[in-house]
């Protein structure tokens, strides 16, 4: 596993915000995204990643208080 | 010992009445394989967070690890915005890398859907390893004492 999570923003630039998306860490590329995590999920797994990064791109840019 | 140093993130704040030009948060996250009592995983972003009582995750993360949510023990939690979520309970393992991994009784509920990431609390995280926030630098270190 060798991606950052440096890597990923880059990688989330042209991502809709509130998708879902599946990242391969070795290939550092984006194999799916979309508005179900789950079906992102498999779809990363028929494109042959076992264990696809999961990420969801926030709706917008607030600030958090959890 | 285990030790391991993780990068601060920037998160773009968009313009509003509070920060017209927009701003920048810096969070401290990182990835992390998350394992159920079923031994599915999948990886996760996470962030350590001292005001969560326990380690706690969006609903969505338990569908992906095929957890039955309905049979999962339950209680109604709390939190800002939210006094009464529900929120399902597994015995999960969380692996950040480098020696870093540890088992937590943690928490999935649908409010942490918006949020996306997981949040590592007190119990199983906090009370196992010590955090150094060093927003300085924009790097924090988990260390295993």
């Amino acid at each position: 596993m060798t991606t950052t999570i440096a890597d990923i923003a880059g990688l989330l630039k042209e991502i809709p915000p509130g998708a879902w998306v599946a990242i391969s860490e070795e290939k550092n590329a984006v194999l799916a995204y979309g508005a179900d995590a789950q079906s992102v999920f498999s779809e990363a797994q028929e494109k042959g990643e076992e264990m696809p990064l999961i990420v969801r791109v926030p709706d917008r840019g607030t600030a958090m208080f959890l | 010992m285990a030790k391991s140093t993780f990068r601060y993130v920037p998160f773009p704040i968009t313009s509003n009445d509070v920060h017209p030009q927009g701003t920048t948060a810096y969070r401290p996250v990182a990835i992390a394989t998350i394992t159920a009592s079923n031994g599915n995983s999948v990886r996760w972003i996470v962030m350590p967070d001292s005001g969560a009582d326990d380690c706690l995750f969006p609903l969505t993360l338990a569908i992906m690890l095929k957890l039955d949510v309905l049979q999962l023990p339950k209680a109604v939690t709390g939190g800002v915005g939210s006094q009464a979520n529900t929120t399902y309970y597994d015995n999960l393992t969380i692996d950040m890398g480098n020696g870093i991994a540890f088992g937590a009784y943690a928490g999935f509920t649908q409010g942490m859907d918006s949020v996306g990431m997981g949040l590592l609390g007190q119990s199983g995280f906090l009370e196992s390893y010590a955090v150094e926030f060093r927003h300085c630098d924009k790097i924090f270190t988990v260390e295993k004492p």
